[in-house]
């Protein structure tokens, strides 16, 4: 530490071109936060999703597909498990208050058992059929407490009656859980479905399912597409890992340009400030050969090119990554709502790497005039030959 | 000496001396050619998807959508009205006296990318006109579909991006699967896409009306005619666009998206390499400073010592953009790539290519002003005295 005003001497020895590097490597930074961030999201979500779910929908129309098709997909080989997912889409009171009550089926609970909603809040609409289950959320949104009524008016789906609305009582208000943050409700799909018109009864809206093994889940969704390629009802099926990959907009792998870009940031500060050390070492070189003259080892002048290299590295990385979490923070108010990219998260991940480029960058600028300050010849040096 | 000469004389010094600054003038050029490299890489794409819009719009061809439509996908033309349209004036007539005109189906079929996500293919119908329509269209491998027969042939780049899009493959439709037979160029979008015979796809997909009408006008003029012809009609309640008009029409809205971004990466970058041009030439001041005072001493101007050390930024920040060019027209121009549905080759264009540079002058002016105005200022005794 006693180098410190040595290297602080160093530093402002030439302000100017301190702080431009400085200002240089902020900038740098800050995409680099911002980039990095933006596939720690991706990471995050992904991380999420199980390896051996897998998603069945209808290839076309939308429309959803016959209970049988569920049965079937049971029957393929590899399946373990399937749960039949449907919904009731609609509002509470007024249009623009959009809700959604989840139609759970026994096989729900083991499909989705990540979810962390107990069995026993699983079983409580198996018993009383009649009934919801809502999340803690979702209880303060529509002000309900157990007991009470909620009634949702559907767009698409009718009762037998020919009413769209849909009344339920709640039974229970069940926690919330992070993989989905805007809580739940969910009730029995055989009394919702038989309350239906009996043309409408027997259809899910998707199929879902575990497989025996994670390994071949993919070659799994793969078989079960073509199974029922020919069928009256072709399916496209997914697995959760893929579908949750995210990272593709519109078929442009993202992580490949965030990377691509947050390394061109990065080779452009490295050039930036290995020509700023490299100078400063330069103009500085009998200075050096003084010291090694009066007894600094090659370790101790190793040791200050190197903090001198590092400190506005480490500075502007430390500034340009709070920038970046800053800026992540206002993207959502800059951007138009159906903005199709998830937000950066500047997550430990990301400090670690922004704080490894940082040295990486400081390491390789000093590495020349280093090598240029061990080898010296102090006596030409000293007298200014070198 | 008047003083454009003075500038010539006092830059080519300027310039000769560069070597002895290579390290910190390169420091403008690398930072450059990131910029820019990034920049180019980031708008091949928009720039492929804009050129491919292009290409598939023929000024000589008209597209007929439903009023109103935003795509031919949205667009919805019952039979009869179809009928209607192909009796309009204005439309080239073929060797047997039938107009030129196709009323198509254009649909999306679910398919998977090459990396495994899902994603849409255009699959497209063409009735008996289809390929007299398009003589841009030749058949590259296999066979043409049969008319009546569930047939699909598909576009030479397909398989580029998406999976099972090679001849002998299967597509699935509503009713099943669906034999690729050929595969075919046409130098456009359709490169990308499904082709089948479109009374046989309407039934798979379940639809009573076509999308669209394509017909080839018989001049170029005719287009007015034909226009006028269908628009006084109100029980048709359709638009007639010129064919580039439509593909102009519909990708104007859909790269400003990705522009945004491109451009605001861009710009951030570029203020860190404006700060290292600052830097670089501040530094390249210091060090000409008893040069530039010989030759203030010796009658030179102010203005062209300071006109010099903004020539030399720009030198070096053009010469770094064209690096960076360089970079990523190597590394993308020609590579298949694809945007939703839309399969193209990124370009990167001589337009981007000339964006760029003036990017590189619009940087080097920024970041040499400053460090100019020093040069020039800087009083002649005092330069002189330093060491």
């Amino acid at each position: 530490m006693k180098y410190l005003p040595l290297i602080w001497t160093a530093v402002m020895r030439k302000p100017a071109r301190t702080i431009l590097t400085l200002l240089s490597v902020t900038v740098a930074f800050t995409l680099f936060g911002l980039m990095m961030g933006l596939n720690a999201t991706f990471d995050q979500v992904a991380a999420k999703a199980r390896a051996d779910r897998i998603f069945t929908n209808a290839r076309f129309g939308g429309a959803g597909m016959p209970i049988a098709v569920a049965h079937q997909i049971a029957a393929i080989p590899g399946v373990k498990v399937v749960t039949a997912v449907s919904g009731i889409n609609g509002y509470v009171q007024d249009p623009k208050n959009s809700a959604f009550v989840l139609m759970v089926d026994e096989n729900l609970p083991k499909v989705f058992g990540d979810w962390g909603i107990t069995q026993q809040l699983w079983d409580v609409v198996q018993k009383d059929r009649t009934g919801i289950v809502m999340s803690q959320s979702q209880a303060t949104r529509w002000h309900k407490k157990v007991g009470d009524t909620f009634t949702l008016v559907s767009r698409q789906m009718k009762r037998a009656d020919g009413s769209s609305a849909w009344t339920f009582k709640v039974l229970a208000i069940g926690p919330d859980f992070q993989q989905n943050s805007n809580g739940y409700i969910f009730g029995n799909y055989d009394y919702i479905d038989k309350a239906r018109p009996a043309a409408d009864q027997g259809k899910i809206g998707e199929a879902d399912l575990l497989a025996n093994d994670p390994a071949t889940s993919a070659e799994l969704a793969e078989r079960i597409d073509r199974a029922f390629a020919n069928s009256a009802t072709p399916l496209v099926t997914i697995t959760e890992k893929m579908a949750r990959a995210g990272n593709d907009f519109g078929g442009l792998d993202i992580k490949k340009i965030t990377g691509g870009i947050a390394l061109a940031g990065m080779f452009m500060v490295l050039f930036l400030t290995g020509n700023g050390i490299a100078e400063s070492v330069r103009e500085r070189f009998a200075e050096f050969a003084t010291l090694k003259t009066i007894g600094f080892s090659d370790r101790a002048v190793t040791v200050m090119v190197v903090l001198e290299s590092a400190l506005p590295c480490i500075l502007g990385a430390g500034l340009g990554v709070g920038i970046a979490a800053v800026l992540a923070r206002q993207i959502p108010k800059l951007m138009p709502p159906d903005f199709g990219i998830p937000l950066p998260t500047i997550s430990p991940l990301v400090l670690v790497w922004a704080a490894a480029s940082a040295f990486a960058v400081a390491l390789l600028s000093a590495a020349l005039p280093i090598l240029r300050l061990t080898r010296m010849d102090i006596a030409s040096a000293l007298s200014g030959r070198a | 000496m008047n003083i454009l000469r003075q500038i010539v004389i006092v830059s080519l010094i300027n310039f000769r001396s560069i070597r002895l600054r290579l390290w910190r003038s390169l420091v403008i050029v690398v930072g450059m050619a990131c910029v820019i490299g990034v920049l180019l890489s980031m708008l091949s794409l928009t720039e492929g998807m804009l050129q491919a819009y292009k290409n598939t719009g023929d000024p000589g061809r008209a597209l007929v959508v439903s009023i109103g439509a935003q795509s031919e996908g949205n667009s919805g033309i019952a039979r009869d009205k179809a009928r209607l349209i192909m009796d309009a004036p204005g439309i080239a007539k073929a060797p047997d006296g039938s107009p030129m005109a196709d009323p198509g189906i254009n649909s999306g079929v679910p398919v998977f990318r090459l990396n495994g996500r899902r994603a849409y293919n255009n699959l497209r119908g063409f009735g008996p006109k289809g390929v007299m329509l398009r003589p841009e269209f030749h058949l590259v491998s296999g066979r043409m579909f049969r008319f009546g027969t569930r047939e699909l042939i598909v576009g030479a780049s397909a398989k580029t991006q998406f999976k099972g899009m090679n001849v002998g493959d299967k597509v699935i439709l509503p009713d099943g699967e669906w034999p690729i037979v050929g595969s075919f160029t046409t130098g456009d979008l359709l490169d990308g896409q499904l082709i089948g015979d479109t009374e046989t796809v309407m039934k798979a997909i379940r639809r009573p009306a076509y999308n669209s009408v394509l017909v080839r006008l018989s001049s170029l003029n005719a287009f007015d005619t034909f226009k006028k012809a269908l628009t006084t009609n109100p029980a048709l309640s359709i638009d007639p666009y010129r064919q580039s008009d439509w593909y102009k029409k519909i990708s104007a809205g859909f790269s400003t998206f990705f522009n945004v971004i491109a451009y605001g990466i861009a710009i951030i970058m570029a203020v860190g390499a404006l700060f290292g041009c600052l830097n670089t030439m501040y530094a390249a001041v210091a060090a000409r400073g008893r040069e530039i005072a010989t030759l203030r001493a010796i009658g030179y101007g102010a203005l062209p010592v300071a006109v010099s050390v903004i020539l030399e930024a720009v030198a070096l920040s053009v010469t770094g953009a064209l690096v960076g060019a360089a970079i990523a027209w190597t590394l993308y121009d020609g590579q298949m790539g694809s945007f939703n549905v839309s399969v193209f080759k990124l370009t990167v264009s001589p337009a981007l290519i000339g964006m760029a540079i003036l990017w590189a002058v619009a940087v080097a002016v920024l970041g040499g002003l400053l460090p100019s105005i020093r040069a020039a200022r800087r009083p002649v005794v005092e330069a002189l005295r330093a060491t």
